[in-house]
């Protein structure tokens, strides 16, 4: 395994209606992993507990290898560049370029020609008042604060929601950008599928609170595939390789789908069981067949 | 929607997002091929790792696997810190390389053919047609 840029060892919180974990999940350094999962799976907690802003009741996390204390707090946040899911509305008042002054004041890294450079590449303002901004300049203008004092950590909740196309084709570019320094790492929460596929090196799912597993993109995507095959009643399909589940279609004509296409394929031919055609599954399917699999466990 | 102009050099490699070959495996035969054949000469430089990814929409880990792989046989080298480049191919080992490819290919057709029961005669005959397209 690669180094880890972060670490949940054992990490669990309970609240009223929700129980996360216990977690055990590791992020690469270097990489850009995309937690990938339904509303209320507990994404953007689990980003709040990488800031130290809401703390697990057991398990501890280690975050650009140390242990998160209130000892490292200042040292850790100098180097993470957070851009959460919603704005912040109670500095709603004061011009754009009155926070980022603000900030530049914190962090001692902050680089003001970073920050101008990020303002325009990514075509937004900072002479507004952050109330004034439409959602997605404030969008744009969020992510250039959160990259301009040049951290080694991007963590970004939903980054693309209120971005037009042709400012979600830039943010693409900009994050490759950061991504070409090998010591970067990029932790992202998504429902944008466009988005996993074209930033994403590892994918998670974490459904429910669980964290399902972590994959590599490629692999994954080319590993579930939907068959479908012309076979006679003798043949137990649900022993297929991966078998996740089939529908039948028409007599002796079935539907099936399967989490392992290599395997599945051999198996296929072995049975002599005659394959009409194969479609890979996009990615939200995958996610789907994942939160039926945890949902039907469940009951 | 307006394209930026590109100004970073575009391999080109396609992929079959259907195929039911791994996608490093279908990038490194393609990049073998331009290679081999001179269209990527010895010292050009190749786009980053995290370049080339964005190019095709796959994964730095599958780019990093190609780049590896063709580095292990020579194809490529990588300086540290300025990036990957194509070596020098031996004139030798290119004819090799292309006949390597052709025959590879040539084990694939003739699976094909057993497949469908072709016979040798038809065979043939298949080929001395399709050889005349391509003295054309």
């Amino acid at each position: 395994m690669e180094e880890p840029a972060i670490v949940f060892n054992n990490v669990a919180l309970t609240r009223d209606h929700f129980t996360l974990g216990s977690l055990n999940l590791s992020i690469p350094k270097g990489y850009v992993t995309a937690i990938v999962g339904p509303n209320g799976s507990g994404k953007s907690t689990l980003f709040q507990m990488i800031m130290n802003v809401t703390k697990p009741q057991q398990g501890n996390i280690q975050v650009l290898n140390q242990e998160l204390n209130h000892h490292n707090d200042d040292e850790l946040k100098q180097k993470i560049g957070y851009l959460q899911e919603d704005a912040t509305s109670f500095d709603q008042y004061i011009k754009g370029y009155e926070k980022a002054r603000f900030q530049g004041k914190w962090y001692r890294k902050w680089n003001n020609d970073t920050y101008q450079r990020m303002l325009s590449m990514l075509g937004t303002r900072d002479d507004l008042a952050l109330k004034k901004m439409s959602k997605g300049t404030r969008r744009k203008f969020d992510l250039a604060l959160a990259m301009s004092h040049h951290p080694e950590l991007l963590l970004l909740d939903e980054p693309s929601s209120g971005l037009d196309p042709i400012a979600w084709k830039t943010m693409i570019e900009v994050l490759h950008q950061y991504m070409e320094n090998e010591q970067h790492t990029i932790l992202i929460a998504t429902h944008i599928i466009d988005e996993v596929k074209r930033l994403a090196d590892y994918i998670v799912f974490l459904v429910d609170g669980q964290v399902l597993g972590t994959y590599e993109k490629d692999e994954l995507l080319q590993s579930w595939v939907t068959y479908f095959i012309e076979a006679s009643s003798s043949i137990d399909i649900t022993q297929l390789p991966g078998y996740s589940e089939h529908k039948l279609v028409s007599s002796g004509f079935y539907e099936v789908i399967s989490s392992k296409a290599f395997e599945a394929e051999r198996w296929l031919e072995e049975m002599q069981v005659n394959i009409r055609s194969k479609q890979l599954l996009e990615l939200d399917e995958i996610l789907l067949q994942q939160v039926k699999k945890v949902r039907q466990f469940a009951k | 929607m307006m394209e930026k102009v590109i100004d970073e050099m575009r391999l080109p490699i396609g992929i079959n997002e259907q195929s039911a070959e791994p996608l490093y495996f279908q990038i490194e035969v393609q990049l073998r091929a331009l290679i081999i054949s001179g269209t990527l000469q010895a010292g050009t430089l190749l786009p980053s790792i995290r370049e080339l990814a964005s190019q095709l929409k796959c994964s730095v880990i599958t780019i990093k696997r190609v780049y590896s792989d063709l580095e292990t046989e020579g194809l490529l080298r990588t300086k540290q810190g300025t990036g990957t480049y194509v070596s020098h191919v031996e004139e030798q080992s290119r004819e090799e390389h292309r006949h390597g490819v052709v025959i590879e290919a040539i084990d694939h057709l003739l699976e094909a053919a057993k497949r469908v029961q072709c016979s040798r005669q038809e065979l043939e005959q298949l080929i001395q047609e399709k050889l005349k397209e391509y003295d054309d």
